[in-house]
């Protein structure tokens, strides 16, 4: 998978709301399946599926417990949420320079108006 | 999860001469870059014209008028919203900019918050049940078109 459709399968992945609170859960621990779906009120069937897309777009990985090789752990993979990061730190960028040009502008052309009111 | 940027700054004018400074001298303004390119031949020059359910365009030097987005609110000296679509990135799949104006003593804070993709589908699962294969797919043509830019600012 190159970095294009490894963008597209995230952006394809997070659209959806359900997605994004399994991976707002992740974020804060691993989780079984059976939890995740407690958590968040989906059946298990749809919760499955979720985790299926959530896996294909390599946000997600599975494991096994030590303890229980029935129970499939669940977690975040490690980078996955880059290219989100990247937009928002982008935009964040893009918007405080436009905002500095903004000032920038409104002190120059405040000091015109200021020069125009004196002559 | 968020897909929100929330930036603010002061100037030091009242918040009525701020929005108007902000929308009718938006070109005198605005700050070219070539990270965020709005159109594959640079910004132009960009416009608000029309008030609520106006747009936000962008005139290239040849004088093809691009639009950028349009205006959902207007509220002069108080809040401008406006969707923010550039011609790389598809009309359906949009983001949204939200700017308040607020007097802090003689000052006005400018807040700009722009609500990313991550936000838009919802719309499209309260009308459509589930964001459709299509709408996804324009999602993604956007965040490529918007890497390569990266890319080509990179020099990669």
């Amino acid at each position: 998978m190159n970095a294009a459709e490894r963008l597209d399968r995230t952006f394809a992945a997070l659209a959806e709301p359900n997605r994004r609170a399994v991976i707002e859960l992740l974020r804060r621990q691993p989780m079984s399946a059976g939890e995740i779906a407690n958590r968040l009120g989906l059946s298990a069937p749809a919760l499955s599926k979720h985790l299926k897309t959530l896996r294909a777009s390599g946000l997600v990985e599975e494991a096994r417990t030590d303890f229980d090789a029935r129970v499939r752990v669940y977690s975040l993979r490690n980078g996955s949420l880059k290219a989100l990061r990247r937009w928002l730190e982008d935009t964040e960028r893009l918007w405080s320079m436009q905002l500095s040009a903004f000032k920038a502008y409104v002190e120059s052309a405040d000091a015109n108006q200021k020069e125009a009111d004196r002559s | 999860m968020t897909s929100s940027v929330l930036v603010a700054i002061r100037v030091p004018t009242s918040p009525a001469r701020a929005f108007d400074v902000f929308t009718r001298e938006i070109a005198a303004w605005w700050q070219p870059s070539d990270l965020f390119a709005l159109t594959s031949e640079g910004d132009g020059a960009l416009a608000f014209t029309g008030g609520e359910g106006g747009r936000l365009t962008a005139t290239l030097p040849d004088g093809r008028c691009l639009e950028i987005g349009t205006i959902l609110s207007w509220q002069p000296g108080m809040h401008l919203a406006f969707t923010w679509c550039p011609p790389a990135f598809d009309i359906d799949q949009r983001t949204e900019v939200h700017v308040r104006f607020e007097a802090v003593g003689n000052e006005t804070r400018v807040t700009v918050e722009h609500h990313g993709w991550a936000e838009i589908p919802r719309e499209h699962v309260s009308r459509h049940g589930f964001p459709d294969a299509a709408t996804l797919a324009r999602a993604a043509d956007w965040w490529r078109s918007e890497l390569q830019g990266l890319r080509r600012h990179l020099g990669g």
